[in-house]
């Protein structure tokens, strides 16, 4: 739940959002308040709604904003308009800007909160300064662009008490849900053994592909008018514009995006942390094909040693992507895809393929296991309710953030830099401290060096 | 054993110089020991005992080999690129030089025995010549490109009892050796598990074929390069050495370094044939949007499993295979700061996990280690039982030497190697099906569950060019 310091206002009003927050802390506090009493009778009214602005609005933050569209979208931002137009014709209200530090100035008080879908090097900025204002946030997923980034994030959301959700949508989904059921009716018995893969960097269902293992591009096109690049670079070291970085191909860039491992590994881990209870592993571990300064590797297998929790017994996650897979399970049927993307639990007692026992005559004869774990609304509608006071979303920051370390860890252990330069070993991870205790060296790849004028 | 030649071969009728060899080599078998110079003459071993060798394929990894056999007489050079061979031919003035090999072999009588150091995609065509004709044959790694081929040379070098080797020079090393020992002898109890690693290709793979078509070096004759394989234009993305990233001429990662890195386990765990096979590789990708399905070059990274059946009271083995950057996982006991990187060779390795304990070794099964090192201390070695190659595996092309001679066969003769190109080179039918569990029914060379991966098993070869024993 969310309180909020209204000194932190300059005019010294109670803004509409301190009201929203305030009411939706009434409204926890006594359980049950109808909702006329805040709106006024039969539909929700206007006021009700909360008021959201948007940070990177072209691409995958076009989707996002129609997730929450039945709110109030007061603000857009974009560096690209020209990348941005089609949201912008579909929210012709909202105030258009091009930089959010700017749009977080001028619309304070009209924002209650806002929906980050900008390259990974910009989440943590943007996430946090719109934290430090006391707005709920939504922020695609990987969280940050580093692990140093995802801490100071969850941090700040528990500070600022501000409700928050991180765009893997897959935590909201009864796959999920089922997944943890049957580990936890132990379906399969003590899980030591998970895979997890995907076929990104290329994408088997719309062939999207972004080039990885290559170098940075010499060429320097004149940047699109309709481009704030100097914007897009954020907190990035500066380097010249050129079209092999946008929009979309950043993912594959170390100064931007976080690879294939960045990309799905909040998607395809995340069931497997909440099945298995997953918090800081103990060691990590990769390979790849060639990796350089510039870009991740075509393909990557990393593996996470985790330890023992709780009834659980230590476990290894091994991550494959580039179109690595781990072996066939022999359970499959006959003619049976493995999937471009996949997560095979092996316990001691049986193996489940994504939320399926395997082999099929198992599953049959398992039945369903017992429900145990409440049903989501819906990934936004949980984000939504928990803005207006309700539960923290099931992808809050405190979850995510946790999360989001563990995967862009993997891609500490995939920097050339390590690989090359240093003694190649597991690198053994203190968790609780954030640090690599067996290399000091590999700590500096734990957050990202900001340009002038950029911080958290 | 003894290595008689079809003397109604020879067209002339005449009694060769290297079937006197051969009856020579017979007789100090049976005689067991006749003084050199009864031979050659008083002195000096006479030339006339020395074999006369050809080496075909000169100019990259073939130049080694015929430095290697330098204390014979080279005889000839045959190469289909002056240039490439320039200097290997400048070393060698005293031996003709011939661009096509069955003119070489059609026309020069005195060769004794060849070194066949082509691109992969001529192995068989060029060694069963040889073969046919009597001649002794050393052929790079690996054996061949194809199953089928593997399988035809074996049985040639039965049929024609030739002296064969395969140019896996780890085989005659002493690691090799030391490692079949002590898995023998039980140092870390069943193995079950194992896992063999490189870092090749180091030549660029998942790439298109390319589109331009430079005018060919006059110093290459293209139509001969290409030999068996089906016709394209010439390019240099082919020729030099980055043949191997191609199908229709090279066998990719695998069958560049697998012939090596599988070498000790296929001899420590006495494996033949694997029952299934199955891999996953990276995707290949060349712009925006466009996932390939390639059929032109072997994949950047792959991951093959082999599953081998019990054999001779050993326990099933699953032999994990993983190249282009890709490892396995540290073992259990590796001591912090120790990589199984640093520990392997030549960027390749392997790993046998064993119900007591873990073994690792380098590419060519070089200076094999338990892991961990306290156990290393402990363990009681086994007596040396296998017999040594002099000079361990610079003594590779020697050892064929000898056998050409002597008649025993060479360490990795076309019976032991044979098979072991077969097993490696399979592994490409599954990267070429990647996703499936490939049955193999090793005995009749066929996947058995899926009609279509069988393409793969034999080449089709250019018209003028056949495999017959």
């Amino acid at each position: 739940m969310r309180t909020k310091s209204i000194s932190k206002h300059k005019d010294e009003k109670i803004s509409r959002r301190d009201f929203l927050g305030s009411a939706a802390a009434a409204a926890a506090a006594f359980t049950i308040v109808p909702r006329h009493v805040l709106g006024g009778p039969g539909n929700n009214p206007p006021s009700e709604k909360l008021n959201i602005a948007g940070i990177g609005v072209g691409g995958r933050g076009a989707n996002v904003l129609e997730g929450v569209e039945s709110q109030n979208i007061v603000a857009l931002c974009d560096v690209d308009w020209h990348n941005a137009a089609g949201t912008f014709r579909r929210y012709p209200e909202a105030i258009k800007y091009r930089d959010f530090r700017e749009m977080l100035d001028k619309e304070d008080k009209n924002i209650d909160a806002v929906t980050i879908a900008t390259p990974d090097h910009v989440h943590a900025v943007a996430s946090i300064a719109a934290i430090k204002r006391g707005k709920h946030v939504y922020c695609e997923k990987p969280l940050t662009h580093s692990v140093y980034e995802a801490r100071k994030l969850a941090e700040a959301a528990r500070e600022h008490k501000v409700a928050t959700q991180m765009g893997n949508q897959g935590q909201a989904s009864e796959e999920t849900r089922i997944m943890c059921e049957y580990i936890w009716d132990g379906a399969i018995g003590p899980v030591r053994q998970v895979h997890v893969w995907t076929d990104r960097p290329s994408n088997g269902l719309f062939n999207v592909f972004w080039p990885q293992g290559v170098d940075r591009p010499k060429e320097t096109p004149p940047v699109p008018e309709t481009l704030g690049w100097d914007l897009w670079l954020g907190p990035a070291p500066y380097r010249p514009y050129h079209p092999a970085y946008l929009p979309f191909k950043w993912r594959g860039w170390w100064d931007f995006g976080t690879g294939a491992l960045g990309d799905m590994g909040c998607h395809r881990l995340d069931p497997v942390f909440r099945a298995l209870k997953l918090g800081h592993p103990i060691s990590v571990e990769a390979a790849s094909t060639l990796v350089n300064k510039e870009t991740y590797p075509v393909a990557s297998i990393v593996h996470y040693n985790f330890p023992a929790r709780q009834d659980m017994p230590p476990v290894t996650v091994t991550w494959y992507d580039g179109g690595l897979k781990p072996p066939r399970p022999d359970e499959m049927n006959e003619g049976e895809q493995m999937g471009t993307n996949g997560v095979l639990f092996i316990g001691d007692k049986g193996k489940m393929l994504e939320h399926r026992l395997i082999p099929e005559s198992r599953r049959q004869k398992y039945g369903k296991p017992p429900q145990v774990l409440p049903r989501s609304p819906g990934h936004f509608v949980e984000w939504i309710e928990a803005c207006k006071g309700g539960k923290p979303a099931g992808s809050n920051f405190d979850w995510a953030g946790s999360l989001a370390e563990v995967v862009l860890l993997g891609n500490v252990a995939l920097r050339v830099e390590l690989r090359e330069m240093l003694t190649r070993t597991k690198l053994l991870w203190d968790g609780p401290n954030m640090k690599i205790t067996n290399i000091p060296e590999a700590n500096e790849f734990l957050r990202c060096k900001y340009r002038e004028g950029w911080n958290l | 054993m003894k290595y008689t030649n079809k003397l109604t071969k020879q067209k002339d009728g005449k009694i060769s110089r290297r079937d006197f060899i051969g009856g020579a080599a017979a007789a100090v078998a049976a005689f067991t020991v006749v003084p050199r110079h009864v031979l050659g003459g008083p002195g000096n071993t006479p030339p006339s005992e020395k074999l006369n060798i050809a080496g075909i394929g000169v100019g990259g990894m073939g130049q080694n080999n015929v430095r290697a056999c330098e204390s014979e007489n080279i005889v000839a050079l045959c190469d289909v690129d002056d240039n490439y061979a320039a200097k290997v031919y400048e070393k060698y003035p005293n031996a003709r030089k011939w661009k096509d090999f069955r003119k070489m072999l059609d026309e020069q009588k005195d060769i004794d025995a060849v070194i066949v150091a082509t691109p992969d995609h001529s192995h068989a065509v060029v060694a069963i010549s040889a073969m046919q004709r009597g001649k002794h044959v050393y052929v790079q790694k690996p054996l061949t490109r194809t199953v089928w081929e593997a399988r035809m040379l074996t049985e040639a070098a039965r049929k024609y009892k030739v002296a064969t080797q395969m140019g896996n020079q780890g085989h005659s090393g002493e690691g090799t050796r030391l490692v079949c020992e002590w898995i023998w002898d039980g140092a870390i109890g069943n193995v079950r598990e194992v896992h063999c690693w490189t870092n090749r290709p180091v030549w660029p793979q998942g790439i298109g074929r390319p589109e331009d078509t430079p005018q060919v070096p006059s110093t290459l004759d293209w139509n001969l390069w290409i030999g068996p394989a089906p016709e394209r234009p010439y390019n240099p993305a082919y020729h030099p050495f980055n043949w191997r990233a191609w199908l229709d001429f090279g066998a990719g990662a695998l069958g560049d370094m697998g012939c090596h890195v599988m070498d000790a386990p296929f001899w420590a765990l006495k494996l033949k044939y694997p029952v299934s096979v199955e891999a996953s590789h990276s995707y290949d990708v060349r712009e925006m949007w466009k996932r390939v399905d390639n059929k032109e070059t072997y994949p950047r990274a792959s991951v093959v499993h082999y599953q081998f059946p019990a054999r001779e009271g050993i326990p099933p083995v699953k032999l994990h295979w993983y190249d282009g950057g890709i490892l396995p996982e540290q073992p259990v006991g590796l001591e912090p700061g120790r990589h199984i990187t640093d520990l392997g060779s030549d960027g390749s390795g392997t790993l046998f996990i064993g119900d007591k304990g873990i073994l690792v070794c380098g590419c060519y099964g070089g200076s094999p280690r338990l892991i961990p090192e306290t156990k290393m201390a402990e363990y009681k070695r086994p007596p040396k039982t296998l017999p040594r190659i002099d000079t361990g595996r610079d003594g590779h092309e020697l050892d064929w030497i000898r056998a050409c001679k002597d008649g025993r066969p060479a360490c990795s003769n076309f019976d032991y190697s044979g098979p072991l190109t077969e097993t490696v080179v399979m592994g490409n039918l599954a990267m070429l099906n990647p996703g499936k569990k490939l049955d193999w029914d090793g005995k009749n060379m066929r996947i058995t569950n899926d009609d279509k991966a069988n393409e793969y098993v034999r080449p089709d070869y250019r018209e003028g060019w056949s495999l017959e024993i």
